[in-house]
């Protein structure tokens, strides 16, 4: 399917649902939905458009958001899902049971930005050693890194 | 009786640290699970305080393998952002170079595939003529791993005659060689019987869980950024897209090899075809507000880059999303009511029942979930019993 048809058949099928919807190069398409149409957004692509291949989720530290975007992929180019939640209120619904590849991707934005994904089947941590501190997300834009004062064990002058 | 087994993070199979977790019953592999990790760098908040040019170098570093792949994704993106449009002659080298560095790392797989099935000549023989590949691509960039070929607007090293002719000569080396590699792959008894059936990876599974290049393409998922969403020179160059039906490891291996036939036709292509011009136009320092997908067909699948600028010299966010971290749910699949013995090697030597039975052991029931204290008599007698009724090879549920 051509980007058109693409934008045809995803205005048909979700109408008002598609905040905004734009095609800003060559098979690329930019999809914004509202939090509480995701799930509904990505089943019915999957089915209708037959999206099945998630290339990945991009968090983004946008201010007072954390931007979400699903990025898919198909034949002729790829769709990509943009949606905001709110930094006091961030929750969002896992589309596992729509695309089961999507697991790790959901368990790395947990991990770097401390959103919560509701209803995730397997909620460990992913790339974070075991002993993180609680609290450190490292992709948060307020985050900074600051190396501990190295101690070396008998060396104390 | 499950049972769960570690392997990793350090494991002689595994070049790089990976904690893989068995719950096996027997033979069988009931469940695998992966932890990641081990390697995290945070490379993706490190690129948001470097330049755009200084995050070529750090892309560049994510892969040994595949360090052409992620900078070429990382600077084809950019380029979108800073509008500018590098001059044809250097799409064509900078493809050149993708593609010699599929072959090197198809080669290496190859060699790989070998040496865990037990065929160690196969193994010598394609990493002794993966150096030809090593020798040109040091020839082309004065590098064997880190190329340093890509730059904003172009590449950085231009290719003469005599190096042109040196490339097509060394092809037809490279050729003879693979139709070997070919014949032996898919034809030689005992290769072919060690590879066919394992891991069965069905097309619906590979679909469901996002399952990206060869991996895929073994199952019958004909998909190729190359093809889909053509970038550098592609859309110019002729070439096939290369599947297979039998979803196994044998599937992957002939994938592979075919690939190497349609890498040397690309080269060949892109060698008889190199428009003249410069190789790069200059770029400027900053880029303005926007966001871009960058996609590219890396030797082991689709690697994605998202980047967003910010009007500053260096990027708002840089997502980067390497193809095997796509796979990873696949091999969980792929695993699944497998042998222990098809995951390399050393499970063989760890015996997990009699290590601690000399005292008691709570045993788990796999199917009841019942949990029970035995003593080693009683689990001798168990064991006793078992074996006498059926031999575990028939209990063995075949992955295929």
């Amino acid at each position: 399917m051509t980007d058109v048809e693409i934008i045809e058949k995803a205005k048909t099928l979700f109408g008002d649902k598609i905040v905004e919807i734009a095609n800003p190069a060559k098979r690329r398409i930019f999809m914004t939905v509202e939090v509480r149409n995701l799930t509904a957004v990505v089943a019915g692509l999957r089915k209708e458009i037959h999206l099945w291949y998630l290339a990945t989720v991009s968090g983004l530290d946008a201010g007072e958001f954390y931007e979400i975007l699903y990025h898919f992929g198909h034949e002729n180019g790829s769709l990509t899902i943009r949606t905001k939640i709110p930094k006091s209120d961030a929750h969002l619904e896992s589309i596992c049971p729509i695309i089961p590849g999507a697991i790790l991707y959901e368990r790395e934005l947990q991990d770097m930005f401390g959103i919560v994904i509701d209803n995730i089947p397997d909620p460990r941590p992913l790339v974070l050693p075991d002993d993180w501190p609680a609290g450190n997300f490292p992709l948060r834009k307020d985050w900074k890194y600051e190396r501990p004062e190295e101690k070396i064990p008998g060396g104390t002058k | 009786m499950k049972f769960n087994i570690p392997i990793g993070p350090q494991h002689p199979a595994l070049k790089e640290p990976i904690s893989l977790r068995m719950t096996v019953e027997g033979e069988i592999i009931r469940d695998a699970d992966i932890r990641l990790g081990y390697n995290h760098r945070g490379l993706e908040k490190l690129a948001e305080e470097r330049t755009w040019i200084q995050n070529i170098y750090l892309t560049e570093r994510i892969c040994g393998i595949c360090s052409h792949s992620h900078t070429t994704c990382y600077v084809q993106g950019v380029e979108k952002l800073m509008e500018i449009e590098p001059p044809q002659r250097g799409l064509y080298i900078r493809t050149l170079v993708a593609e010699l560095e599929r072959v090197h790392s198809h080669l290496l797989w190859l060699g790989v595939a070998g040496h865990e099935a037990g065929f160690d000549s196969f193994f010598m023989y394609t990493w002794r003529d993966r150096e030809v590949v090593m020798d040109i691509l040091e020839m082309i960039s004065g590098n064997r791993v880190h190329y340093a070929m890509n730059t904003l607007g172009g590449v950085r090293r231009d290719i003469d005659e005599g190096q042109r002719k040196h490339i097509l000569d060394s092809l037809e080396t490279l050729r003879a060689r693979s139709e070997f590699y070919l014949k032996i792959g898919a034809n030689e008894p005992t290769f072919v019987a060690r590879l066919a059936g394992v891991g069965y990876l069905s097309k619906e599974k590979a679909m469901d869980l996002c399952a990206v290049g060869p991996t895929a393409r073994a199952s019958n998922v004909a998909r190729d950024v190359r093809r889909d969403d053509p970038y550098a020179a592609y859309d110019e160059t002729p070439f096939d897209v290369c599947t297979a039906e039998t979803c196994d490891v044998l599937g992957r291996t002939v994938v592979r090899i075919k690939e190497l036939f349609e890498s040397y036709k690309i080269i060949e292509f892109l060698l008889k075809n190199l428009p003249a011009g410069a190789i790069s136009v200059k770029a400027p320092t900053k880029a303005k507000p926007n966001e871009v997908l960058s996609r590219y067909e890396a030797p082991r699948g689709e690697n994605t880059h998202y980047i967003k600028s910010n009007g500053t010299n260096k990027p708002e966010r840089l997502k980067i999303r390497a193809p095997t971290l796509a796979n990873y749910p696949a091999t969980v699949e792929m695993l699944k009511n497998g042998f222990i013995a098809d995951i390399p090697l050393i499970f063989a030597a760890i015996d997990p029942c009699i290590c601690c039975a000399e005292r008691t052991v709570e045993t788990l029931d796999a199917r009841s979930g019942e949990e029970k204290t035995l003593r080693f008599s009683e689990l001798r007698k168990l064991a006793d019993e078992r074996y006498k009724k059926l031999s575990p090879k028939r209990n063995a549920v075949w992955p295929f």
